[in-house]
């Protein structure tokens, strides 16, 4: 029996979905080995019967949470799907702001006081709300990776995700290190699995795949000298995907 | 006498770089500029090549154990395995001579018992035509090293002088290719030959020098384990382990196993650096260099003192590239060498070790697992099983108590598993399997009939021979039992029992469900001159036990010792248990060289190549699992 796989998304632009869809005539071999019930980026059918949700956004309104403990109930497994989902990203960047200022500053004086819709709270990762299985990472997912947890799922193994920073693949691709370059990159501490692709086409990592461990402050400090870079330059690296650790600093 | 020294001006150069492009023979790789970098990289016409470059961001072992590469191609639907491999013949123009020294070194280990036969296969395709170094990095101490220049391991030498190139002949190879490919070539003439002398004069003179010799930094490391440097300097460490993908002689690896959508899969083997926090960690989550600070101290020790012990070389050429590649900068060896070198009057931490003499495989590895079929499984708790396995061929499978063999799941991967059963029995053996990681937790879904792969039986197991008039302690904590099963099985074997004394078998469980072969227990207690004490940390209620409850520890004052100075001690269990043990041990008066334990570490290739078992110097699966107690227990990474 194929296990049946569903695709929900929260509050995120939906890309990460849009990364499956782009399997192309690899989503052949993918209804091949998993039955895919539930995925409304890409089919009108739906189903409350299924083994692993794939669950793309964050968590930003009660609603969404009460939706989201809904599918936890269902699936064996849960896969948190893209940086919304896995760590929060982009929309963490408005968590410093109280949540009606929010809405004020993006909907202006219109009253959404009784509407659910427009209740919303602090922008959280799905670990923090429910129980996480597995972790797709990245801003978007490498469609490599996607493939490889689907799989993994189905031969009823524990995915293999990187454990280790973006360097080691930067490195392995024999790039010109960024900070050599005068740019302040994540790559040192930030989880890999992405092939360094930013770095290798010259954009600094914005750590999209998370933080794996906090630099020390000193070491910070004097790297920051050593390139002759900003504080204001390292921080704008960290509030886009990873405000969380820029707030608990 | 034929001179060995040729030359050829410099548009005669270009067309024979050109020739070789052009001939489709070879794929052509030389040193191009990549910014205001350089690197190795297919030439497309003899004008990229750039040999004034100062030294490339990867070293040329990227041609020789590639980033990523295949060990073996399958389908998971047909359970079928491809083993071809592909390689076309290179020239790689340029080599800096500390580089040729590195390959050099990396022979060393990929030569060693178990030649790999996947490094060997590039080596001998592969031609060398080395560039002695025309500009010195900024960071380069390889005249220290004494790798600035070298006098093999190469096919042909280049020195770009200027108004033309002088070429050394390394082989008879390099000869008959510069002989078909290159034209007007004429012997240098000593005004010639001279200035490659002082090219390399003036090279050594920019170097930066070390401020001792080269020969006297394994002894430096050996008295300074504990010296503050490695603390204050990995505080600042990121831990990207940048610096041992760049070396030129790091060459750790990992193995794993990647399946596509359609079920075709592949095994592949990609570099793995030691600074990483996974490196040695297991799959029941145990890392067992956990501490930054021991992991940096790690790769300059495996540089300076474990492999030079182990190989005779220091695996350090000088290049400077870790230096570079270092954002925080603390990677290079050279300050750290210097700095230890200006306060070597005290001694910081001494390590002491001897590697032990070990037999290795002489047959070539193609890390290609045989095929095993599963003949019997046996729930034995709720979380191990016992798998017997028959092996496909007909190629004989000796063994020791105490060896493992590498269990091989298409698709998923490899683990270690300790062979259980006793080399008594012919035709197939035992393995008993805990579910804690992807392998095993797939081998329980497993049936009987379903096929497995196996390599091995690997590590120095116990020498049966040794124990022989002896009496035997057996002090197993957990699932330490099941590697010990085998030697007590053997020992208490009717044809072997004479052979040996009084046995006495202490065994801890965390509860009586936890404890395995109890049936065969019951029979061991049976016999004569056995004594066997079983413990249970915890016994949760409802479950029936009278026996005690406590450490393995506890167990020691239950039994009456005797004959103690002709006695030998084996104990395996959980790294905790170890020193507790042994303490008991020396109370009893058991002596040291008459322990032996057996450890766990991430044993990954098996073979002692690819890093991840190393007790500081020693390979775990190599020159163990088993060990005499006294050749480990001065290593500070031994025990906890």
């Amino acid at each position: 029996m194929k296990p049946k796989v569903a695709f929900f998304d929260f509050a995120s632009c939906e890309g990460c979905e849009l990364q499956v869809a782009d399997l192309e005539e690899e989503l052949l071999d993918l209804i091949e080995i998993v039955e895919v019930v539930s995925f409304r980026e890409i089919m009108k059918e739906h189903s409350n019967n299924y083994d692993i949700a794939i669950v793309e956004g964050s968590i930003i309104r009660p609603i969404d949470e009460k939706r989201l403990k809904k599918i936890r109930r269902i699936a064996k497994t849960l896969v948190a799907f893209g940086a919304c989902a896995t760590i929060g990203g982009v929309n963490k960047i408005r968590n410093p702001w109280q949540p009606e200022e929010v809405i004020k500053e993006v909907y202006g004086d219109i009253d959404f006081k009784d509407n659910e819709f427009f209740n919303v709270s602090k922008a959280k990762a799905v670990d923090e709300v429910v129980k996480v299985d597995y972790y797709i990472y990245g801003c978007p997912p490498p469609r490599e990776e996607i493939k490889k947890v689907i799989i993994a799922l189905v031969m009823g193994k524990k995915p293999d995700i990187p454990n280790y920073p973006v360097c080691v693949e930067c490195k392995k691709n024999e790039n010109i290190c960024l900070f050599e370059l005068g740019k302040f990159c994540l790559g040192p501490i930030a989880r890999a699995g992405c092939n360094a692709i930013c770095p290798t086409n010259g954009r600094a990592c914005d750590g999209c795949r998370g933080i794996l461990s906090e630099p020390d402050t000193k070491c910070v400090e004097d790297i920051l000298k050593r390139y002759n870079l900003t504080y204001e330059e390292m921080k704008h690296r960290f509030t886009i995907f990873n405000y969380t650790l820029e707030e608990d600093r | 006498m034929e001179s060995s020294i040729k030359k050829m001006n410099r548009e005669d150069w270009a067309d024979f770089i050109n020739n070789l492009i052009n001939n489709s023979t070879y794929e052509v790789i030389g040193v191009k500029a990549k910014g205001k970098r350089f690197i190795f990289a297919p030439l497309e016409s003899a004008d990229e090549l750039r040999l004034d470059y100062d030294t490339t961001i990867l070293p040329p072992k990227k041609y020789f154990l590639p980033q990523y590469e295949n060990l073996l191609s399958f389908d998971l639907s047909k359970q079928s395995v491809n083993i071809e491999m592909k390689e076309e013949k290179r020239i790689i123009i340029g080599v800096h001579p500390y580089d040729i020294i590195a390959l050099q070194q990396m022979d060393k280990v990929y030569f060693d018992t178990y030649i790999d036969r996947f490094y060997k296969i590039r080596r001998e395709n592969t031609i060398i035509i080395g560039s002695n170094i025309l500009n010195v990095s900024e960071r380069s101490f390889a005249t220290s090293m004494k790798a600035h220049t070298v006098t093999s391991g190469y096919d042909l030498m280049v020195t770009d002088i200027g108004s033309s190139i002088i070429i050394e002949i390394g082989t008879e190879r390099g000869k008959k290719l510069m002989e078909r490919y290159a034209t007007n070539i004429t012997d240098a003439t000593e005004a010639e030959i001279k200035k490659i002398e002082e090219i390399v004069e003036s090279i050594e003179s920019k170097d930066r020098k070390l401020k001792v010799d080269k020969e006297n930094i394994p002894n430096l490391l050996k008295r300074n384990y504990e010296h503050p440097i490695w603390r204050e300097l990995s505080e600042k460490c990121l831990q990207c382990s940048s610096c041992t993908i760049v070396c030129p002689t790091c060459y750790c690896f990992d193995i794993r196993d990647e399946v596509s959508l359609d079920l075709q899969g592949k095994r592949i083997r990609t570099w793995d650096g030691c600074l990483l926090p996974d490196f040695t960690r297991i799959a029941s989550g145990e890392v067992f260099r956990k501490d930054k600070t021991e992991r940096f101290r790690h790769r300059f020790y495996r540089k300076g003192l474990y492999i030079p012990e182990r190989y005779n070389f220091i695996a350090c050429i000088g290049c400077g590239r870790c230096s570079i590649a270092c954002i925080p900068d603390i990677a290079g060896p050279f300050n750290v060498i210097n700095k230890i070198a200006e306060d070597s009057e005290e001694t910081r931490g001494e390590i002491i070790f001897e590697i032990p003499v070990t037999r290795g495989g002489e047959e070539e590895t193609a890390y290609i697992p045989r095929n095993g079929i599963i003949r019997r499984i046996e729930k034995l708790t709720e979380f191990e099983k016992l798998f017997e396995i028959e092996l496909e061929d007909s190629i004989d499978f000796n063994y020791q108590p105490g060896q493992f063999v590498e269990v091989s799941i298409l698709g998923v991967g490899e683990a270690p598993i300790s062979i259980s059963s006793p080399p008594i029995k012919k035709g197939s053996f035992e393995l008993v399997v805990r579910r804690v990681g992807n392998v095993t937790n797939k081998l329980h879904t497993l049936r009987e009939g379903d096929k497995i792969g196996i390599r091995g039986p690997f590590g120095r197991g116990f020498d049966v021979k040794k124990f022989e008039g002896k009496n035997l302690i057996f002090v197993a904590g957990g699932i330490g039992i099941i590697p010990m099963r085998s030697l007590i099985s053997f020992i208490l074997d009717d044809s072997n029992r004479d052979r040996y004394g009084i046995v006495t078998i202490l065994y801890g469980s965390k509860t009586p469900r936890d404890i395995l072969f109890m049936d065969e227990i019951k029979e061991w207690e049976k016999k004569e001159d056995v004594i066997v004490k079983l413990t249970v940390d915890t016994c949760p209620e409802g479950i029936c036990w009278d026996g005690c409850i406590g450490l393995v520890t506890s167990l020691f004052p239950e039994v009456k010792w005797q004959d103690i100075e002709n006695t030998v001690a084996i104990v395996i269990g959980p790294p905790v248990m170890y020193k507790f043990v042994i303490k008991c041990l020396d109370t009893i008066g058991v002596k040291e060289e008459n322990i032996y334990v057996s450890l766990e570490r991430r044993m990954k290739c098996g073979i002692g190549k690819c890093g991840h078992c190393q007790i500081n110097g020693i390979y775990v699966c190599k020159e163990g699992p088993v060990f005499n107690y006294t050749e480990i227990k001065d290593l500070p990474e031994a025990f906890e």
